[in-house]
């Protein structure tokens, strides 16, 4: 309601820069995409979403908070934080690293590097965890010389060790890491890319040092991309499946994610349990949302032309 | 300090930017490095900053005498500023300003109030002490640009290198900006180098004009010898507009009175300078070459003509005062006769 009244054009006055007449269409087409568009969001994302906070509080918000009593849960939940823990900064530094490779510099492989950063999204995360299984595995190509053993390859001290990477959590975590890779480099390599080399420049010029270039130059000019790369990674990170399912070998109160006790307490029929510990990844996918949504904001509040 | 670049050489690639170029500045020189785009004038810069290396095994930069060539740019006390400013765009105009003096070692930084008091007596320089808390995307391009010099003349260099410092800028704003540019010089008498492809520019401000095309310096002289004197076709065309006569055509006019004696060359092209062509109305029997006139543009105190030649069909464009356009009376299509008042040819290169 706010503007100025109909001008004489009988253009509608409309906040902000109104979508000039000539591209507008009639108002039967702009209602029938609206409720193509509203109908579709609402059945396929809405209503899933509604169905996970309904379930799980179908026998009531007793019942609910009970469900995260069971000490299984617990566990699943403590190894969802420390998976993302250790996978989020990891793929923290390597995108920081590998966007800075990409977009400052120019060598031989830059574009094969830059295949290869996508190939997680290529991949299905079942193969993902295969991979691992294929590498780590007890019949895999290391995996006969991790566990405790006498192998002529290694000393006494690591043949002692019986590292375990599959069925544990070193393997949880390289699975995840693998399938979170591309989330913060992606974000990066075109943000700095379009920011181009010239301040870095400019900082070397005035005698900063490398280092000093990177933290006071190169850091803050990144730094709401950075953020929003870590999300999103966070977000998978704690939400994987596929890879996780399969290189963990679900052992209860062990090796299950969030994501697996979820599956596991359904196919106990345990419904209410299921949707309540599921209610807790969608209350994450909903933070991650606003979160996301703030950083756009913000970002577009700290650049008004540039 | 003066500023010696010797036998330079720079490829990318299979691209040669630079090849064996040499270049002196002596100390307090406004110079500018004047070409093309692709003419190696950046790339030459840059290789004085220290921004880019040369070709392994190729040339020396000295600094006062002293190589500076393996001499990081951090170290070489160079200002640099940049076509697109490069300001430190999270940082406010005084972070920015500030920055040289924040990231020195402990021992060599000013105190807090010193890099202030610093800061504020640049901002002065600049003409922008009111805009300290502002950040850059709220400035406009030529102040950007200011506070680029500023940064740059924070650290206190001992050399000013500027790469197109108004290319970015509109017409108006740059003719300003240059000359204060001028003017600040002649205050802080820094060694200063510039690359431009604008030759207005060049011919106005510098001491002292390097004219570079194709990976090597073409002509350095002051403003006035390369403009009057230049020392290839290439220098001659890019200094402003140039009308070229194919020789047979001044033959046919007369007995070669309108280009020097003696210095043409058979097949040559001789190149008259627009202001250098008078204009007479055609009487038979006198001298000159036969023209048509075929196009007035009369905005602005000259008027430019475009001609055409008579015996070949080729334009000629003539610049003559408007009083002399009035004077002589002139409407499309009439028969008027050229004479070159100053006309140069050049020997033709047969080296290969």
């Amino acid at each position: 309601m706010a503007g100025p009244a109909t001008s004489l054009a009988g253009k509608p006055a409309r906040t902000g820069a109104g979508t000039p007449r000539v591209i507008r269409n009639p108002l039967w087409v702009r209602v029938v995409f609206m409720t193509v568009a509203l109908l579709f969001l609402g059945c396929f994302l809405l209503l899933p979403l509604a169905a996970v906070f309904a379930e799980a509080l179908r026998k009531g918000v007793g019942a609910y908070f009970h469900s995260f009593a069971d000490p299984d849960v617990h566990s699943a939940i403590w190894l969802t934080l420390l998976t993302a823990a250790i996978a989020v900064p990891a793929n923290l530094v390597f995108g920081v690293a590998a966007a800075w490779c990409i977009a400052k510099y120019d060598f031989r492989g830059k574009s094969l590097l830059v295949t290869f950063i996508d190939l997680p999204f290529a991949v299905s995360p079942v193969i993902s965890g295969l991979i691992y299984m294929l590498i780590f595995g007890l019949q895999g190509w290391l995996g006969p010389y991790l566990g405790s053993g006498d192998h002529p390859w290694f000393g006494e001290w690591f043949n002692q060790q019986d590292i375990k990477i599959v069925f544990a959590v070193p393997g949880i975590v390289l699975a995840t890491i693998f399938v979170t890779f591309p989330f913060v480099a992606r974000e990066l390599i075109p943000l700095m890319q379009t920011q181009g080399n010239d301040e870095e420049y400019a900082a070397l010029t005035l005698g900063a040092s490398g280092w000093q270039t990177f933290w006071r130059v190169t850091l803050p000019n990144i730094k709401w991309g950075l953020f929003y790369g870590v999300i999103l990674c966070n977000a998978r990170a704690m939400g994987e499946f596929g890879a996780v399912s399969v290189i963990s070998g679900k052992i209860r109160g062990e090796t299950t994610t969030m994501p697996l006790q979820v599956e596991i307490l359904y196919n106990e029929n345990n419904s209410v349990a299921a949707f309540a510990v599921a209610s807790l990844l969608a209350l994450l996918a909903l933070v991650t949302l606003v979160l996301k949504s703030f950083i756009e904001w913000r970002h577009a509040q700290t650049r008004p032309s540039a | 300090m003066s500023i010696s670049a010797l036998n330079i050489r720079k490829t990318f690639g299979s691209y040669t930017a630079l090849s064996g170029v040499d270049l002196h500045v002596q100390s307090g020189r406004l110079v500018a490095l004047l070409g093309p785009s692709g003419s190696g004038k950046t790339t030459l810069l840059r290789i004085i900053a220290g921004l880019e290396y040369a070709d392994a095994g190729s040339g020396r930069i000295q600094f006062h005498g002293e190589d500076v060539t393996d001499v990081p740019a951090g170290k070489r006390k160079v200002g640099f500023v940049f076509q697109h400013y490069a300001l430190f765009r999270h940082m406010t105009v005084f972070e920015n300003v500030a920055f040289g003096l924040r990231v020195r070692r402990r021992r060599d930084r000013p105190s807090k109030s010193d890099i202030a008091d610093r800061v504020n007596r640049l901002l002065k320089l600049v003409q922008l002490e009111s805009l300290g808390g502002r950040y850059p995307s709220q400035l406009s391009g030529g102040q950007r640009q200011r506070i680029a010099l500023a940064r740059a003349l924070a650290v206190e260099p001992k050399v000013l290198l500027l790469d197109e410092p108004f290319g970015a800028l509109d017409a108006k704003v740059r003719k300003e900006l240059r000359r204060w540019l001028r003017k600040l010089h002649e205050e802080v008498h820094l060694t200063t180098i510039f690359v431009t492809h604008d030759q207005e520019e060049a011919l106005e401000i510098a001491d002292e004009v390097v004219i570079m095309n194709q990976a090597k310096v073409e002509q350095v002289g002051t403003p006035q010898q390369v403009y009057d004197r230049p020392s290839s076709p290439f220098v001659y065309q890019f200094l402003g507009n140039v009308n070229v006569f194919r020789e047979q055509s001044l033959a046919l006019a007369g007995n070669g009175v309108y280009a020097r004696p003696g210095r043409l060359v058979e097949d040559g092209l001789v190149y008259v300078r627009p202001h250098d062509i008078a204009i007479a109305r055609h009487e038979t029997g006198a001298d000159g070459i036969p023209a048509i006139l075929r196009y007035v543009h009369a905005a602005g105190p000259q008027a430019r003509l475009t001609l055409e030649q008579v015996q070949n069909r080729e334009l000629v464009e003539a610049e003559i005062s408007r009083v002399e356009l009035e004077h002589l009376g002139l409407k499309l299509n009439d028969l008027v006769l050229l004479r070159l008042r100053q006309a140069r040819s050049f020997e033709q290169d047969y080296a290969i």
